[in-house]
């Protein structure tokens, strides 16, 4: 039960990350981002494929955040030249895009069969207790992301990106670069969902593409939603409450008896989808409203 | 190996499908201010309609085909008026997230009753026609010859009629034209059962050509949006224009990259549009 627990909450941290990141587009600066499970996918896959062919982790980390980065920059200043709607949909695509990469490009993802054999790290160091070690690392990592981005929120830069979300026009008038913010704060999400799949990849050791479904974007989604779009303990608060919804929808295999496997998926899925749109119509703000005004 | 000549016809009648999703999408984008990503899974709740009143009833394809309509579009505007209609007034991306819950939920209803077994239509086989070396199928013919004449029904609808003019004038300025007098609401009704019916019946014309399954629809979400923007948002003949090029384009790009990389030919269509003429082929305003 206890490794129950403790898996369970390794993954809920690194779910947090990539909560963060989002908020970073959509709550702080109201750009859409469809594909956030892609840029989570990208940082797992560059760190996983750098470590498993002998680069120290000293140097693979920080390439596979500057690739997640990087693509989310570039996604965004392609999308956002015209209209933003397109990010939407530019997003989406490279979710579904970079799924069929992984796939199909076996010479340099392996394909379906996946990376095996991604080093965990210190693992020598902490045998016996490592999965707490790696609980504590996550742990570690979400609190300075959070501290980093309420800073970011605070600061000028963040309070730009807040006016932006608020009235871009207003923000221009004010004589802010609006293009060149927006893709700065995408690149910025973009990196934390890096982070994120960095840690996922190390943690299971093993990675492959169907673990990078465009339904995982879907779920950060409710998560950002559900605790407070705009407010980084939001983003938290929904990590945690998403885990119960995911976890606790299981247990209705034990209640209902034809419940297949395919069925469970879909019910689960359902709720989500449902979750997500009464909580858009009933409440977008969020169990954790962002306080207006504030700072 | 078959010719060129073949791929090309086969992206034609995927064309002519793809072309009724995409002008529902375009139109409802222009007139709603934002992306419903819930367009594409009509397709799947057409196909299913037809699919239960066709296998389920017994009733012949072209009736099922009728049916699966009329059930689109009922199914479009309950959700437009449950899901959408309380949030007109927000922020066009918390639209689009809500039409992907739409989308979510729709998707897994289908598969809950019916699992993500592959199924077809009880149709009469008939024997593909060999002309000039190309093989065509009677049924395909069928297709895009009811495709084309749904076009040419929505763009006199658009350009003849008192509501299709209405419509476009809100889709130009809502608030001007409520002023002069045009039901908003009902423009939007009317928009949202056309748009469910023409995607609903795109879903049994992809169950004939392929076959049905709970992701039909939304996998094609990618090439969809493709085929809009490269006809310019809000322009219906742009949009048939698009399609016809997205499905040549996927067809014929098979013989250069794998078939499984066909939404990635899309998605290059994408981004080759908003590079080079982010406005589409058609349009001229943004």
């Amino acid at each position: 039960m206890t490794a129950y627990l403790v898996a369970i909450a390794t993954l809920v941290g690194i779910r947090a990350l990539v909560t963060l990141g989002l908020n970073v587009q959509w709550g702080l600066t109201g750009l859409v981002n469809l594909g956030a499970v892609a840029f989570f996918g990208v940082g797992a896959y560059t760190a996983a494929l750098l470590a498993v062919s002998g680069v120290p982790l000293a140097a693979a980390w920080p390439a596979a955040i500057v690739l997640a980065s990087g693509a989310g920059a570039a996604l965004a200043m392609v999308a956002l030249r015209l209209r933003e709607d397109y990010l939407a949909i530019v997003t989406l695509g490279f979710g579904e895009v970079l799924r069929l990469f992984l796939l199909n490009e076996t010479w340099l993802t392996r394909g379906a069969n996946g990376v095996t054999g991604i080093p965990r790290p210190l693992h020598a160091r902490f045998a016996g207790h490592y999965d707490l070690f790696y609980l504590a690392l996550v742990l570690v990592s979400v609190a300075l992301v959070y501290l980093a981005l309420e800073r970011v929120r605070r600061s000028p830069f963040g309070r730009v990106l807040r006016a932006i979300r608020e009235d871009e026009v207003v923000a221009a008038v004010a004589g802010k670069p609006v293009f060149r913010f927006k893709v700065q704060a995408f690149a910025l999400g973009a990196g934390v969902a890096g982070l994120a799949g960095i840690l996922f990849a190390h943690y299971l050791a093993y990675i492959e593409p169907n673990m990078f479904l465009p339904q995982e974007s879907l779920f950060v989604w409710l998560a950002l939603i559900l605790g407070g779009s705009g407010n980084n303990r939001g983003a938290l608060l929904g990590s945690v409450a998403l885990l119960g919804l995911l976890e606790g929808s299981r247990f209705l295999k034990d209640v209902i008896p034809f419940l297949t496997g395919v069925r469970l998926a879909a019910v689960q899925q359902m709720l989500v989808g449902l979750v997500l749109v009464v909580l858009m119509i009933r409440r977008p703000e969020g169990l954790l409203p962002e306080k207006p005004g504030a700072d | 190996m078959p010719p060129i000549a073949q791929y090309v016809w086969n992206g034609v009648v995927t064309g002519g499908i793809l072309a009724l999703p995409a002008v529902a999408f375009s139109l409802l984008w222009q007139l709603l201010r934002f992306p419903n990503f819930a367009v594409s899974t009509y397709l799947t709740v057409g196909a299913y309609v037809a699919f239960v009143l066709n296998q389920g009833l017994r009733v012949p394809i072209g009736w099922s085909w009728l049916g699966a309509l009329v059930g689109t579009a009922a199914v479009a505007l309950a959700v437009d008026r449950i899901a959408f209609r309380p949030m007109r007034d927000r922020r066009p991306f918390s639209l689009a997230i809500a039409s992907i819950g739409v989308a979510f939920v729709l998707e897994n209803v289908v598969r809950f009753i019916w699992s993500n077994d592959f199924r077809s239509y009880d149709v009469p086989v008939t024997r593909a026609m060999e002309v000039a070396g190309l093989r065509i199928g009677r049924d395909q013919l069928l297709i895009l010859g009811v495709a084309v004449v749904l076009m040419m029904l929505a763009q006199t609808f658009l350009r003849r009629t008192r509501l299709g003019i209405a419509m476009r004038a809100t889709a130009d300025n809502a608030s001007l034209a409520a002023v002069k007098g045009i039901p908003t609401e009902r423009v939007i009704a009317v928009a949202t059962l056309g748009g469910g019916a023409l995607a609903g019946g795109a879903g049994v014309f992809l169950g004939l050509d392929a076959s049905i399954d709970p992701l039909m629809g939304g996998g094609l979400i990618i090439s969809v949006f493709a085929a809009a923007i490269l006809g310019g948002i809000g322009s219906a003949p742009g949009a048939l224009g698009g399609a016809v090029i997205v499905g040549i384009v996927e067809e014929v790009g098979t013989l250069v990259v794998p078939p499984t990389y066909k939404t990635a030919i899309g998605f290059v269509i994408i981004l080759m549009v908003l590079l080079v003429r982010p406005t589409g082929l058609a349009g001229g305003r943004t």
